[in-house]
């Protein structure tokens, strides 16, 4: 479990930045060579490429060098990691409120059935 | 209507708003639901007020009791609304919580029965685990299972 939780705080914090997210909004279209990724942001290839180094680490895109291109894609799986937390915390709350019911249910129940 | 960072849950309770507060302010009540077993629940504050302090602590068989839940309530209105939050803790303390969240609770009379909805805010999902003292996620899924068993008696 902690491992997960360590996996999950890189994968947040990948997204925590505008410029990823910006990125990760852009590869869900498909794929796309570093260049052409870099091109909307103003800023630095240098700081451009920290980003993705970020992402990188996070798991949440991969990259190949094909001769001197480097293309950037979506890891779908660990996105969809990253989206089950919040289920999750639905799935708390949710099952905390059907308890809730049911005890709420059988105490009146008693009530009326002494 | 789920948002990235808001959770909302509602839930027709066949019970009236009273019996809904009364499984909500007791702390003997509240430790049977608040947490699904086998894991115990021990409320140790449950101040009902605006500033009160909110308590609970988690236990795993018969290991040492664990931080669940340290906040602070925000509003209560006996039988109809319950606002708490974990950023603030008693006496509107400003904290650093393992995972922020404001829970917003409203009971409403309907059909001689209870509509319970739980809207639960979220700072954003990335801050969501400072703290893995807590074997949060593990076993939370499983309660509705047991549940049944305690709904057909």
């Amino acid at each position: 479990m902690v491992n997960q939780q360590a996996a999950l705080n890189t994968l947040f914090h990948a997204l925590a930045d505008p410029t990823r997210r910006a990125v990760i909004s852009r590869l869900l279209k498909g794929a796309a060579p570093v260049t052409r990724l870099a091109a909307p942001f103003d800023m630095g290839l240098p700081a451009f490429l920290k980003h993705l180094a970020v992402l990188e680490t996070s798991g949440l895109i991969r990259s190949e060098k094909q001769g001197r291109v480097r293309t950037c894609h979506i890891d779908a799986d660990r996105l969809a990691a990253a989206e089950g937390w919040l289920g999750e915390q639905r799935a708390i709350w949710q099952s905390r409120t059907d308890r809730l019911a049911a005890f709420v249910e059988s105490q009146t129940a008693e009530e009326k059935n002494p | 209507m789920t948002t990235d960072t808001e959770l909302t849950i509602s839930r027709l309770i066949a019970a009236p708003p009273s019996a809904v507060w009364e499984a909500w302010s007791i702390p003997a009540n509240l430790e049977k639901w608040w947490i699904p077993a086998p894991i115990a629940c021990r409320v140790d504050t449950l101040d009902l007020r605006p500033g009160g302090g909110f308590v609970t602590r988690m236990r795993e068989g018969d290991g040492d009791w664990q931080p669940h839940i340290d906040g602070c309530f925000l509003e209560a209105v006996p039988e109809q609304r319950l606002v708490f939050t974990t950023v603030l803790t008693e006496g509107w303390q400003p904290a650093d919580p393992w995972l922020a969240v404001t829970a917003i609770l409203t009971f409403e009379a309907r059909d001689g029965g209870t509509l319970y909805s739980a809207r639960v805010l979220h700072k954003n999902p990335e801050d969501s685990a400072k703290h893995d003292e807590m074997g949060f996620q593990e076993g939370w899924g499983t309660a509705i299972g047991q549940l049944a068993a305690l709904i057909e008696r």
